[in-house]
């Protein structure tokens, strides 16, 4: 016996061809092919004069003097997904602002070498267009104001770099690792930007980047979800959400995914044609939300045979993450964000339970402002960052407190000073230089208007609280009174 | 004579040594005086913090765990702690949790900073002084920062002579631009200035961010205006010169009864440079209000503010019309203008 709404879905979805729709490019036009029951299509729809009879009692008639009508809606309303894109639109150029002449680029070559550090360095167009692809830039932050993309080199940016090269240089022995860092910081300290940096630097070594740009869009239970069969215990898969995810790593990674042969045979539920390549499967999933679980773990299997590369696999706002997820299975219980099957890949990467078979990076990025309650999460941060800074006074558990124990153990390896492959990367504040060297480039922008020199850098990095990267760029930039 | 009752000191000294500080902390002096006065309930002679009266030695209570060592030293014949010295009680109960818990408020609350130091308000950083640089030095940002101690050379007067002209954002109250404040004030509702601070802020970031505007001749801005390739780079001016070009020169004014007959009598009044923006704000700002919404979100008027502030400069914006129709009416009523006889 069917669900009722499984059925009428499934119907639904037989009147759409999904292969025919391959090149739909973001998920915002996707979802109103995949949601079957949406209110807001209903009410856009709505005819005039179709409304429910009155309530008895209420009055109908505007009888109200010099009162023609109060006419609600001016023109016509915007289209479904329209105002959330324009909330959510990246813009990552100004044609007022100047180009500023000895910005060099990231390149390859340069990428790696610590002389960088300190430096502002523009991204090339290859690895935006990437970053694009994986929605690794935030609209709240000021990539509008200038040129084009540039980033500084901190000193954070140059240990992530650093963390790459022993990767390289570890696979050159033979001998893959893999290393997990959570980043942290106060807010607007530069976390996601780091993240950004990370995932440039990825690129640009040829890496495969995979970029799961915001938890909360997992766990919010605001894409479709469905019990992966055979798990025990049961897990979920998020399937439009994957194919969406594909995607990107498709737009992300394609030179990768076009020139790796398919060498394994995955017993897939489709034909592959002749001499498959990894963007075959890709397609496919894209393609066919209800495969793309498959597809992605068959593409998983195919990353992980010997001589392909070194793999990135980051999140945003990880605290999202390390509770229950807004799904609810069959029994009305909410599901823990762990069952959910990307998110459980992510996070036994993250407790080193699995290991990446080529080496790599597992990098999770914290959040101050849109950030759930996740008290073990905090501890164990708080732990860490006692490790690094003060390793005499270690904070204890305070056991008032309820926890998580699926989440206490998969952090349990940041309470352990000897595993250096597990840690956080703690971001403060700019160094005075650095803050000089963004300060130069917003003047060299004409996004600044002042002279610089010591003594007004100095005020703007004191403003800034000792060089929080955010409150500088907010205090110099800026026009807020 | 000396106030008889000290406030600020406490009758005698606790036995309680603080942790010795890494960073030297100002305190105030005042507190730090030995007390002046005996109170006439005090004895004579300065007794140990735990005596008491009572004569029979069973009851009088337990000195301090510092005086109680010293006494068992003593007996024994070893070296007892310091008697002078205070005692450290942190260090004594440290790592006791029973015995943490009886610690004063102070204390505790001491122990709970040092384990969860996070700061608790909204602000994105930090306020805390911690070194940055690699030798653990304090670095604030301050620089250039000398006390004064010479003598000005004017006499009279008590600091050095400001150097003149003062900067414009010399004065705390007005060191904003004037236009972006009276603009800002003309957004805010309900008394939300900072929603609308952030909004002015928003519409300066989209002038910023625009295409250079079209100038329509027939819509001339003020004379001697910056070409308008200039104008993105300086949102400020942009929105200045936006404002100052469409503003009014005068209002009409209807006075009653001096017409004769029930009709008012209209009369231009001329306006002052800051009433000119004001009415002009108050066109721009009503017509963007008008306009469709398209996003959602905060930025959604700011938006719809800065589009309409760029089509009064392209000339575009039917704030242009309401100039003219004041402008025209005032011509027309100009003769309704007593003026006094001339002699």
């Amino acid at each position: 016996m069917m669900n009722s709404s499984t059925c009428l879905r499934s119907f639904s979805q037989l009147s759409l061809d999904r292969t025919a729709h391959a090149s739909l490019t973001s998920r915002t036009l996707l979802a109103p092919q995949i949601a079957c029951f949406s209110t807001s299509t209903a009410r856009y729809n709505q005819k005039k004069g179709m409304a429910a009879a009155p309530k008895r009692g209420t009055r109908t008639l505007n009888v109200k003097k010099g009162r023609k009508g109060v006419n609600y809606e001016m023109g016509k309303r915007p289209a479904p997904g329209e105002r959330k894109a324009q909330r959510k639109r990246i813009v990552l150029s100004n044609d007022n602002a100047l180009p500023v002449s000895w910005l060099r680029d990231l390149e390859r070559s340069n990428v790696l070498e610590p002389t960088i550090e300190g430096q502002m360095m523009g991204l090339p167009e290859r690895v935006v267009d990437a970053l694009r692809a994986e929605e690794a830039f935030k609209p709240t932050q000021g990539w509008g104001l200038f040129r084009r993309p540039a980033t500084l080199m901190r000193k954070e940016t140059v240990q992530l770099a650093g963390l790459v090269k022993e990767i390289e240089d570890a696979n050159a022995q033979q001998q893959p690792r893999t290393i997990r860092r959570i980043i942290s910081g106060d807010r607007m300290s530069g976390k996601s930007t780091l993240l950004l940096q990370g995932l440039a630097i990825a690129h640009l070594r040829d890496w495969f980047v995979i970029n799961l740009p915001e938890a909360n869009d997992i766990t919010n239970a605001h894409t479709d979800y469905a019990p992966l069969p055979g798990s025990q215990p049961l897990q979920y898969t998020q399937d439009t959400y994957t194919a969406n995810l594909l995607r990107q790593m498709l737009k992300a990674n394609p030179s990768i995914l076009e020139s790796t042969p398919v060498v394994t045979d995955h017993k897939l539920p489709f034909p592959l044609p002749p001499k498959p390549t990894l963007k075959h499967i890709v397609e496919h999933g894209m393609a066919n939300p209800e495969t793309s679980w498959v597809c992605f773990t068959a593409l998983w299997e195919e990353l992980s045979q010997p001589g392909r590369p070194p793999i990135l696999f980051a999140i945003d706002s990880l605290a999202h993450v390390m509770r229950n997820s807004e799904y609810m299975s069959a029994e009305f219980k909410p599901i823990h964000a762990f069952d959910l099957t990307l998110i459980r890949l992510f996070v036994d990467l993250l407790s080193g339970q699995k290991t990446l078979a080529n080496g790599g990076i597992i990098l999770g990025s914290l959040s101050q402002s849109n950030k759930p309650l996740s008290v073990v999460l905090d501890h164990f941060v708080t732990i860490a960052e006692a490790l690094q800074s003060q390793p005499a006074i270690v904070p204890v558990w305070n056991p008032y407190l309820s926890r998580d124990q699926r989440v206490v153990d998969a952090l349990r390896g940041l309470e352990d000073p000897k595993q250096k492959d597990f840690d956080i990367l703690r971001l403060g504040g700019l160094s005075k230089p650095e803050a000089r060297a963004v300060i130069e480039y917003y003047a060299e922008s004409g996004m600044l208007r002042h002279t610089v020199n010591d003594s007004f850098v100095t005020e703007k990095w004191s403003l800034a609280g000792m060089g929080n990267m955010g409150e500088l760029e907010k205090a110099s930039v800026r026009l807020r009174l | 004579m000396p106030p008889r009752l000290n406030v600020l000191t406490l009758g005698r000294s606790i036995p309680y040594r603080p942790r010795p500080q890494a960073q030297w902390i100002s305190r105030p002096s005042i507190g730090q005086m030995p007390p002046q006065v005996r109170a006439y309930a005090d004895s004579k002679d300065p007794q140990s913090p735990a005596a008491d009266r009572s004569q029979r030695i069973d009851a009088q209570p337990l000195p301090h765990v510092s005086e109680e060592a010293a006494q068992t030293a003593e007996i024994t014949g070893s070296e007892g702690p310091d008697l002078n010295q205070g005692t450290p009680v942190e260090e004594v109960v440290k790592g006791d949790k029973a015995a943490e818990e009886k610690l004063p408020k102070v204390m505790q609350d001491a122990l709970k900073s040092k384990v969860n130091s996070a700061p608790k308000g909204s602000r994105s950083y930090s306020t805390m002084v911690t070194p940055t640089d690699g030798n653990g030095e304090v670095d604030m940002g301050l620089i250039n920062v000398q006390p004064s101690s010479a003598t000005p050379a004017m006499p009279g007067l008590k600091f050095e002579m400001p150097t003149l002209p003062l900067p414009k954002d010399g004065h705390l109250k007005h060191r904003y631009d004037d236009v972006v404040e009276q603009v800002t004030n003309l957004i805010m509702r309900h008394g939300k200035k900072s929603a609308a601070q952030r909004d002015m802020a928003m519409i300066l970031e989209q002038l910023r961010t625009s295409s250079t505007p079209k100038i329509d001749p027939s819509r001339p801005l003020l004379p001697g205006a910056p070409p308008p390739s200039h104008l993105p780079h300086n949102p400020v001016l942009y929105l200045t010169l936006a404002i100052d070009s469409v503003a009014p020169l005068f209002r009409i004014r209807s006075q009653r009864g001096a017409a004769g007959g029930g009709v008012a009598l209209q009369m231009p009044v001329p306006l002052g440079r800051r009433q000119r923006r004001r009415i002009a704000t108050q066109w721009i700002l009503k017509a963007a209000a008008n306009k469709r919404q398209t996003g959602s979100g905060r930025g959604s008027y700011a938006q719809r503010v800065a589009s309409e502030l760029i089509a009064v400069v392209e000339g575009k914006s039917s704030v242009w019309e309401r100039r003219g129709a004041v402008h025209k009416l005032g011509v027309s009523v100009r003769a309704n203008i007593v003026l006094p006889k001339r002699r």
